[in-house]
């Protein structure tokens, strides 16, 4: 492929010299895509970013961005190619909305330059964009969740990279907050911007991701277009637990949810426990919430 | 939450003017403001004031007792301030000071090492000198012990900063065992921190290093706001870390240095003025650490005059007077702030 932006070739990494948490992996990520990594907790998925960008060190196998070892390059020049969103940003002291703008611009300046007056238009222009211009000198902590990682979407925008890495950036938001940042992200992509991001809401990624990668152990077991990587079997496989995906008929958005396992005998006991504090009672409760739940299953 | 930046920088202003005159006048021998301010405007030229009368004795103590003092204390203040605010910037932590990556206890065993010497009896730059290598030396050592490939964990180099205290404490403790009385005393008006009997040429000794440091760390402060927001921030926005920590951490290292190996210990103006101005100006190091600098030498003059002016024919050393100013209103801002508490 000719607008391959980026190329992981069978790279392996870890956190402590023992343990692979990337397991061979290769991949390669063309201009313009939208891709979600999907999986669950601890399957590598932070960590295939953290590598991607340079910021963990490869064992084995090497990484390109455009054509180019990453390690290859300057840090500010590798800052003006990809821009990074952390998946929590833990701040000390009350920096305001516009000064943690400003650092995206960081990159551009030669480390004796003070801000220009194109910097402070770019950052203006970035957080009207993402709808926080009017809180601009506020401390970025007295911001709710939703404020603030919408400031940090500023942030990485101004940037102004090619390429933008987001790691979980809608955890914690509400629903409106969560489906805006994939907006902007489908937006820019549109427009010729890579996006990669690690996504835990799967109904979102089906609806505004390109491509999906589905992460396990390590390793890429699934690589596809959304609706041929959120099958049940795919997903079962991925995350380890019996997991539906069908269609809501009505908006013909993807509709995922998991399946409870089934009551057994240990699972009663830990319930009577948690619940009963005297033992007749406990007693009676597990046998009720046996029966109800036998009856479930049953019908 | 609105700072009034402006505001700030005039009452700077005002309080700086208010403090040199305050300084120039405070003392034993006696000086009235409209004296000082006499004094201040003949040398200047300045055609105000000149019915005023300033005797050649004042003119004398003036010249070459109270002006070496007052410029010798706000330099001292300024490098202070200027290196804890740049400390706690690269630790992000408002509670790091110049004293944690081993300067001030450096300093003080090359102190002691000068005093035990005898060499501070003989030559007045020996002790400064001595104080000044010292504290270069456990900068170095802190430095060294945290550095791990290449890279300087923050955690790492603040338990080093301790080991490496404790370690100068435990030589400057024995070779405080073997000083005879004499010299104890000296050592106690080390670690006091005093401003007393400063002259013209600790104030030639002192403005390189501090005014180079201070030049350096205002040319730096845009690098000091992307330090501050963390080490995968600023990797994520092309920062060399480890490069710009090094060489920030030495700048105030040998600010620090510079100012304690003229003035003897003095603690808390490094810790509680960048906080202080903190709260006042945000933490913009763009603002904050112009502000730093001048509250850090106005704190430092007012604490030494105050001490003059305090108990009669006695001075209260300026290393006591910070303290007892510095302690309770920095628990105060503790109490009332809760940001710290996040």
């Amino acid at each position: 492929m000719s607008n391959t932006i980026i190329q992981a070739e069978d790279i392996t990494a870890g956190y402590n010299g023992q343990n692979p948490i990337l397991d061979n992996i290769s991949l390669s990520i063309g201009k313009g895509e939208f891709v979600g990594i999907i999986g669950k907790n601890g399957a590598g998925k932070s960590t295939l970013l953290k590598a991607l960008r340079g910021f963990l060190p490869v064992w084995s196998g090497r990484v390109l961005l455009a054509g180019r070892e990453i390690g290859a390059y300057q840090e500010r020049e590798l800052a003006k190619k990809i821009a990074y969103l952390q998946q929590q940003v833990e701040l000390t002291f009350d920096y305001t909305a516009r000064d943690i703008v400003m650092a995206g611009r960081y990159p551009y300046r030669k480390w004796w330059q003070q801000q220009s007056e194109e910097d402070k238009e770019i950052t203006a222009a970035c957080m009207k964009y993402t709808g926080v211009l009017e809180m601009a000198d506020k401390p970025i902590r007295a911001l709710s969740g939703g404020q603030r990682q919408r400031v940090l979407l500023a942030k990485v925008l101004a940037q102004q990279t090619p390429v933008l890495f987001l790691d979980e950036p809608a955890a914690g938001l509400d629903l409106f907050y969560q489906e805006e940042i994939f907006r902007f992200c489908q937006e820019l992509c549109h427009r010729g911007k890579t996006v990669v991001m690690v996504v835990h809401e799967l109904n979102l990624a089906a609806r505004y991701c390109s491509r999906l990668l589905l992460a396990r152990q390590g390793r890429i077991i699934a690589d596809d277009v959304p609706e041929r990587v959120l099958t049940d079997e795919l997903l079962t496989d991925g995350y380890g637990v019996s997991i539906r995906s069908g269609r809501n008929p009505e908006t013909g958005h993807a509709d995922i949810y998991t399946l409870p396992e089934p009551m057994d005998e240990e699972k009663l006991r830990l319930l009577a426990t948690i619940i009963g504090s005297d033992d007749r009672n406990a007693e009676k409760t597990a046998q009720a919430i046996g029966k109800s739940s036998m009856g479930g299953g049953e019908a | 939450m609105k700072y009034h930046r402006r505001l700030v920088a005039i009452v700077l202003f005002a309080m700086l003017l208010l403090t040199f005159v305050f300084s120039l006048s405070a003392g034993q021998y006696d000086l009235g403001f409209l004296q000082v301010a006499a004094w201040c405007c003949h040398k200047l030229g300045l055609p105000v004031l000149q019915d005023v009368n300033v005797s050649a004795q004042q003119e004398a103590v003036l010249m070459f007792i109270r002006s070496p003092r007052t410029l010798v204390g706000f330099m001292v203040g300024a490098g202070l301030a200027a290196s804890g605010t740049i400390l706690q910037g690269i630790f992000s932590n408002p509670l790091a000071d110049p004293g944690i990556i081993g300067v001030s206890s450096g300093a003080t065993v090359g102190a002691v090492v000068a005093i035990s010497l005898g060499v501070n009896a003989v030559n007045m730059f020996a002790m400064p000198a001595f104080a000044f290598v010292g504290a270069i030396c456990a900068v170095f050592l802190t430095i060294g012990l945290a550095t791990r490939n290449g890279r300087i964990p923050v955690l790492t180099l603040l338990l080093s900063g301790v080991v490496v205290g404790m370690l100068l404490g435990a030589i400057t403790a024995a070779l405080l065992v073997v000083m005879d009385e004499y010299k104890l005393q000296q050592y106690l008006f080390w670690t006091i921190g005093s401003l007393d009997y400063r002259r013209w040429e600790h104030v030639l000794m002192g403005i390189g290093p501090i005014a180079a440091g201070i030049s350096i760390m205002l040319l730096m402060a845009r690098h000091l706001n992307i330090l501050a927001l963390g080490e995968a921030e600023a990797k994520a926005v092309g920062m060399p870390v480890v490069k710009y920590r090094l060489i920030l951490l030495l700048v105030s290292a040998m600010t620090t240095a510079a100012s304690v190996c003229i003035s003897g210990s003095i603690g808390f103006v490094g810790l509680i003025i960048p906080h202080m101005m903190r709260m006042l100006v945000g933490p913009n190091h763009k603002h904050l650490l112009p502000a730093s600098i001048v509250a850090g030498g106005v704190f430092l003059l007012f604490c030494d005059s105050l001490g003059r002016v305090l108990i009669e024919k006695t001075e209260v050393n300026v290393g006591i007077m910070t303290a007892f100013l510095g302690t309770p209103y920095f628990l105060y801002l503790l109490r009332k702030n809760s940001s710290l508490e996040k």
